[in-house]
């Protein structure tokens, strides 16, 4: 079977420095993958060259073994690290926004999601902080239908609490059969939803294996053997 | 697709220039208001300060019209909604599509209110009489295609402004190639850019004026008559179409290479 992601050979140099080398990445279907790494190892980078934000230097990312393109962003759904809607719109107005350009995407379950979240879909996002706007962002994300969900840093400025709600909803809500890659440096908070983890450090990855079989033979957590591993 | 993101767009640029004409309108027509009262010195200065204060907005609505779209394409394509306008199921020409055509109507519809400002706040009798007569006169000289060869510079002068818009976009987008001083370089490729297809104009001309001699008249003793006139804003006219729709074909071309957001 095709794979569902698949990185060849795949690197990314700005000027003179490189920031992802020799990529090589297969994910397949109904797994959740913690791309794990220190700040500024690659993550980002990676995630966006996927989501066609940057131009690799060479090699290729394929999606259902197609490169990237419109069809790929039909089944990807991306959070991105930032608060990235038009402030100026209503959360009512941004859920027509996504209705309208994305097929897949569930209007009910966006409202749902919000009203659960005592979000005011009336309210604009400019009078909303930056941590319900992320919230906004999240709803809009996993309330599609995708095939991919790539999730940027999504505990990244959200209280304990809050990181549990986060990880409740991406459970609860992302697509039978999709793949979820989430990207974090906060590994304790979700290594209980990982079925299979990436570390990358220094543009590279170092190491990707099922969390299971990870955690029996170096007998630690995720959390733990991945401190080990990259301790300054 | 592009229907759609053209709704979105016309909307986001319409929100915020609505204000501009509508206070433009306004002030224009409490000038006309003010200083149509006879014999009132108090309100003659309040029709005065009316009366520049419209002017300021037509300005407003010009200059805003150009940097706010400048600013808007940087936003869209390059800055935090990048995120968004870049991971939407839709072709790059279509984006760039739904931006140059949005400046179009933009534009147009500025140019419009600018001239509906001019008639609400100047059209006093006295000077609609005046152009009356002029055009009267002139079409009596040079026959009813006097009224063409007036929109043809009308549409030169939008041409123009649309040309410089588009040199903008340009700029920033290969401004944003590069991996440092992205507005710098932008700047810098923007004014390269609109220098090159002035140069290019400048070069039909010059090609013009070597099949048709009598256009170098223009530019000499001053002695051209209507019909060299004619054929120079005509001429202007084929040039500037053309230099649009080339630029327009690198900049998807540029656009189509992807993009290296922040």
């Amino acid at each position: 079977m095709m794979e569902l992601l698949e990185c060849v050979e795949l690197n990314k140099s700005f000027g003179e420095k490189t920031v992802l080398k020799n990529i090589n990445l297969k994910i397949s279907r109904g797994k959740i993958i913690g791309l794990l790494g220190k700040n500024g190892t690659g993550k980002s980078t990676l995630i966006k060259l996927i989501n066609d934000l940057l131009v690799p230097t060479s090699g290729e990312v394929f999606i259902n073994g197609k490169n990237i393109g419109v069809e790929s962003k039909r089944v990807i759904s991306y959070l991105p690290e930032r608060t990235y809607l038009d402030k100026s719109m209503t959360v009512e107005q941004v859920i027509a926004y996504f209705a309208d350009f994305y097929d897949n995407f569930e209007s009910e379950t966006a409202k749902k999601l919000l009203a659960d979240l005592n979000l005011d879909v009336t309210q604009k996002l400019s009078k909303m902080s930056k941590g319900m706007q992320e919230k906004v962002q999240l709803v809009l994300v996993m309330s599609r239908k995708a095939e991919l969900y790539i999730l940027d840093e999504p505990l990244g400025g959200v209280d304990p609490a809050t990181r549990d709600y986060i990880l409740d909803t991406i459970l609860s809500n992302f697509n039978e059969g999709a793949s979820v890659i989430i990207s974090t440096h906060l590994i304790s908070d979700i290594e209980r939803i990982l079925d299979e983890v990436i570390f990358i450090d220094d543009g590279e990855i170092k190491l990707m294996a099922d969390c299971d079989e990870l955690r029996q033979r170096e007998n630690g957590s995720i959390d733990e053997i991945f401190r080990r591993m990259f301790k300054c | 697709m592009l229907k759609k993101l053209l709704k979105y767009d016309l909307k986001y640029t319409f929100k915020f220039l609505l204000v501009f004409y509508v206070l433009a309108i306004i002030f224009a027509l409490l000038a006309r208001a003010f200083l149509g009262t006879e014999n009132s010195f108090v309100l003659n200065i309040f029709g005065e300060i009316f009366r520049g204060a419209s002017i300021s907005m037509m300005f407003s609505i010009g200059i805003n019209n150009l940097m706010r779209m400048w600013v808007w394409f940087k936003n869209r394509v390059y800055g935090d909604e990048s995120y968004l306008t870049h991971t939407l199921p839709i072709e790059k020409r279509t984006h760039y599509l739904s931006k140059i055509i949005t400046s179009v109507i933009t534009m147009f519809v500025s140019v419009a209110v600018i001239a509906l400002t001019l008639i609400v706040g100047f059209g006093t009798k006295e000077n609609l009489e005046f152009i009356k007569q002029t055009f009267d006169m002139m079409t009596e000289n040079y026959g009813g295609e006097f009224i063409i060869f007036v929109v043809s510079i009308l549409f030169v002068l939008f041409l123009e402004l649309l040309n410089a818009l588009q040199c903008g976009f340009t700029g920033i987008i290969m401004g944003y190639r590069m991996y440092d001083k992205k507005i710098g370089f932008s700047v810098f490729f923007g004014f390269l850019t609109y220098m090159i297809s002035q140069g290019a104009a400048l070069a039909v001309v010059f090609l013009a004026s070597a099949v048709k001699g009598d256009i170098n008249t223009l530019f000499s003793a001053g002695n051209a008559n209507f019909e060299t006139l004619k054929g120079f804003i005509y001429i202007a006219l084929s040039a500037y179409t053309a230099i649009i729709i080339i630029n327009c074909i690198i900049n998807i071309k540029l656009f189509k290479k992807g993009v290296n957001v922040d």
